[in-house]
């Protein structure tokens, strides 16, 4: 095809599917004719909000990714993929010459490419150009759809395997039960975790975590009026330790929390109930200004980590889960689009469900004539 | 001498020294005669509140935990010391059996069954006699004083924080926020470790300056907050006209490679998260309010590793004694203060106040045991 339809976001809760031009390719690079694209909460708040934190969309800006496609042209020094091949596609182009670059931890490149992080156009397009290693070939066994949902399992696998570091045998808590949190309930019982608990307040996304990935839940208590974040956080706490028979020290103690929530009392709550020298790793994205109780984190003597995206092996990994079935992907995918109908699709993202009723976790926009039911 | 004159808090801002019976001690253990204690802030802050954290006084305590002496008496099976020995202590035995324990993570924080002085129930240190684990009294060299070996307590604070906890390699950078004693040895552990730079940060200006002659290479001042100014717009702009003045940046060579708060302030934990560097480490040792309002957005945006710091675990003792036996760190001159035994609240007061009558700044503040002449080193 000589065209590019792209789905450009134009300004606040303003998007048109417009024409772009054909990315060039240079030699070490490809261009991958994208097939299927996940919509990722953080494309909805660009939607909404125009800007997450100090990321701000000055100008039109293509939207997506979450994507995974087949190459349609590859540069004269490529070696690693063929034209044909199906890929997924790591979507963050870095320099590879900075510290952060040399010394492995390229997610902290700050001259990076990211896809629909302004002012980089992202893969909600026909075509989109990306350096050949960031093309992964996926096996027979791994569909398109598999293909895009390797991007959130690898922020998955960056927050529990890379900096979690995670053992066989080990327990964990996962706070938020959205595609991120439950990604990382898989990965967590993928790598031999003893038990996986996973945390939210809405009943049905426990249920589905439940029949995913946990191995208990918890549905935390109303907050009473009047109460203060901070007091409900140690009631909350106190009773998710009393339902579930966890500890500060020893075999019933909680070795790696996750939050993939955002949420302060989430945060707060998770802080309490990891175990003495735990680890606490925060993944989902909420208010920036969080209040945590200082005194925990010293008398604990806590490791707090930032997660940001994903870096060297993490998608590897992810590939890797998914392929030898450890990590089954397809149960989250909830929602399917085509190409002319990306705005509802963020619509329903959204909203939270779609106007049958059925909630959202992962929906998924297929290229420009893509069927939705191409695999 | 039979007697064992001690320093009890009775309650709130309610001390006396009474007379303890001396303890009897078993295998592997020894007694120690205390000549020097130095007084820690938390000590301090048990005297004034009662409390510290989760850490209640429910009934009369021995205060403090910063001190050393001469070996009195040993149980069977010690061989690691001998009587008359001089010795820095480490004030916490642990149980060795519990996970932590093995696992090499002996510190207050993991061994559930800890005993640490002065932290309640457990009497502290200011007294004639203390009990101890052999292992836990390290000799002094030669060239070490009984006030330097009190001050290896602080100093093996500073060791935990700065390299156990920060990690930190040589040609790093370093930003410590809080100029107390802590701070200051913190510093002076970073520049023994080869640090390339060391950025001391308080709001006094006479402490900034001790500190810059101590071990800092460069001293940062913060503005005076704007009237109404919330704290999180405060730290922003703090962050910002740090990094303008000292020439910071987030990645790269003139990046802050690891940053440590030992004021508890939230400013100052504000400010700090603000100007570590991308992929940093931010070490927090010092305890202040509870709760602290950070920006988490930072915090994952740069992957930066947070993490607590309490007191001591294993290898630090030793560390903090090699570094001021070979001179790399000098601890005297950080001694602002001394008191006889009999005079202990009065040493308390003027710890509390942060100064003495004649108007001189208190870092240390130093407490000789019953009988020991304050100019006995």
């Amino acid at each position: 095809m000589s065209d590019n339809p792209s789905f450009v976001l134009k300004g606040i809760l303003d998007v048109e599917i417009q024409q772009k031009s054909i990315p060039e390719i240079d030699p070490n690079e490809v261009l991958v004719e994208v097939k299927k694209t996940g919509i990722c909460g953080s494309d909805v708040h660009f939607l909404v909000h125009g800007r997450i934190g100090d990321f701000v969309v000055e100008k039109p800006m293509v939207l997506g990714h979450e994507a995974a496609g087949v190459v349609s042209k590859v540069g004269s020094r490529v070696t690693n993929v063929k034209v044909g091949d199906r890929v997924a596609m790591e979507p963050g182009a870095t320099c590879r010459k900075c510290e952060a670059c040399k010394e492995g931890r390229y997610q902290l490149c700050p001259d990076v490419i990211f896809a629909a992080t302004p002012p980089t156009d992202g893969t909600l397009a026909r075509y989109y150009r990306l350096p050949s290693d960031l093309a992964y070939p996926l096996l027979p066994n791994l569909s398109l759809e598999d293909g895009a949902m390797m991007e959130p399992l690898s922020v998955a696998v960056h927050a529990v395997s890379n900096l979690g570091a995670l053992r066989s045998n080990q327990s964990v808590a996962v706070f938020g039960c959205g595609p991120v949190g439950l990604l990382c309930m898989a990965v967590a019982k993928a790598l031999g975790a003893s038990r996986v608990i996973a945390v939210d307040i809405v009943p049905s996304r426990l249920e589905f975590a439940k029949a995913y990935a946990a191995t208990d839940i918890f549905l935390p208590p109303p907050m009473e009026k009047d109460e203060s974040r901070v007091e409900f956080s140690m009631r909350n706490a106190q009773a998710m330790k009393e339902k579930l028979g966890i500890a500060d020290r020893g075999p019933q103690a909680i070795d790696l929390v996750l939050d993939a929530s955002g949420a302060e009392v989430s945060i707060q709550t998770g802080i309490r109930i990891v175990k003495s020298g735990g680890t606490y790793v925060q993944v989902g994205m909420g208010n920036p200004n969080v209040n945590i109780d200082m005194f925990v984190v010293i008398s604990k003597e806590l490791v707090l980590k930032g997660s940001f995206r994903y870096g060297p092996g993490d998608y590897p990994l992810a590939i890797a889960l998914a392929a030898s079935g450890k990590v089954d992907v397809k149960p989250l995918v909830s929602h399917r689009f085509p190409f002319t109908q990306a705005r509802e699709a963020f619509e329903t993202t959204r909203n939270g469900k779609s106007p049958d009723g059925k909630g959202v976790i992962k929906a998924i926009i297929s290229g420009p004539d893509v069927d939705i039911n191409e695999a | 001498m039979f007697d064992n004159p001690s320093f009890v808090l009775k309650g709130i801002l309610d001390t006396e020294i009474q007379q303890k019976p001396v303890p009897e001690i078993g295998a592997n253990e020894i007694l120690v005669e205390v000549k020097k204690t130095g007084i820690c802030g938390t000590d301090v802050h048990f005297l004034v509140h009662g409390s510290v954290g989760d850490f209640i006084v429910e009934k009369p305590m021995v205060l403090d935990h910063e001190s050393a002496g001469v070996v009195s008496k040993v149980g069977p099976g010690v061989t690691n010391v001998k009587v008359g020995d001089r010795v820095a202590m480490e004030p916490a035995a642990t149980c060795r059996k519990c996970e932590a324990c093995k696992e090499g993570r002996y510190q207050a924080s993991i061994c559930p069954d800890i005993i640490c002085a002065a932290t309640p129930p457990t009497d502290g240190t200011l007294t004639r006699y203390y009990r101890l684990p052999s292992d836990l009294a390290y000799p002094l060299p030669p060239s070490l004083s009984l006030e330097d070996g009190a001050l290896m307590e602080p100093l093996s604070v500073a060791v935990h924080a700065v390299s156990k906890l920060g990690a930190l390699r040589s040609n790093q950078s370093v930003a410590v926020f809080g100029c107390g004693p802590v701070g200051l040895l913190c510093m002076a552990v970073a520049k023994a470790l080869g640090a390339s730079r060391v950025i001391a940060v308080d709001i006094i200006p006479d402490r900034l300056e001790f500190a810059k002659t101590y071990a800092a290479t460069d001293t940062f001042l913060p503005p005076s907050i704007d009237k109404g100014e919330p704290g999180v717009a405060f730290s922003t702009r703090n962050a910002q006209a740090m990094k303008e003045k000292l020439g910071i940046v987030e990645h790269g060579p003139r990046a802050i490679d690891l940053v440590l708060d030992a004021s508890g302030a939230e400013v100052a934990i504000q400010t700090g998260i603000r100007i570590a560097k991308s992929g940093g480490t931010f070490v927090q040792v010092g305890i202040g309010n509870r709760d602290i309002t950070i920006d988490m957005f930072a915090v994952l945006c740069k992957e930066l590793v947070l993490k607590g710091s309490l007191r001591y675990g294993p290898g630090d003792y030793s560390l903090a004694i090699a570094l001021v036996a070979s001179g790399k760190v000098d601890v005297k001159f950080l001694i602002s203060h001394r008191f006889p035994f009999t005079q202990a609240s009065e040493a308390f007061e003027i710890t509390r106040n942060g100064k003495s009558p004649d108007g001189k700044g208190v870092i240390k503040v130093m407490i000789s045991g019953p009988d020991v002449d304050i100019n006995e080193v």
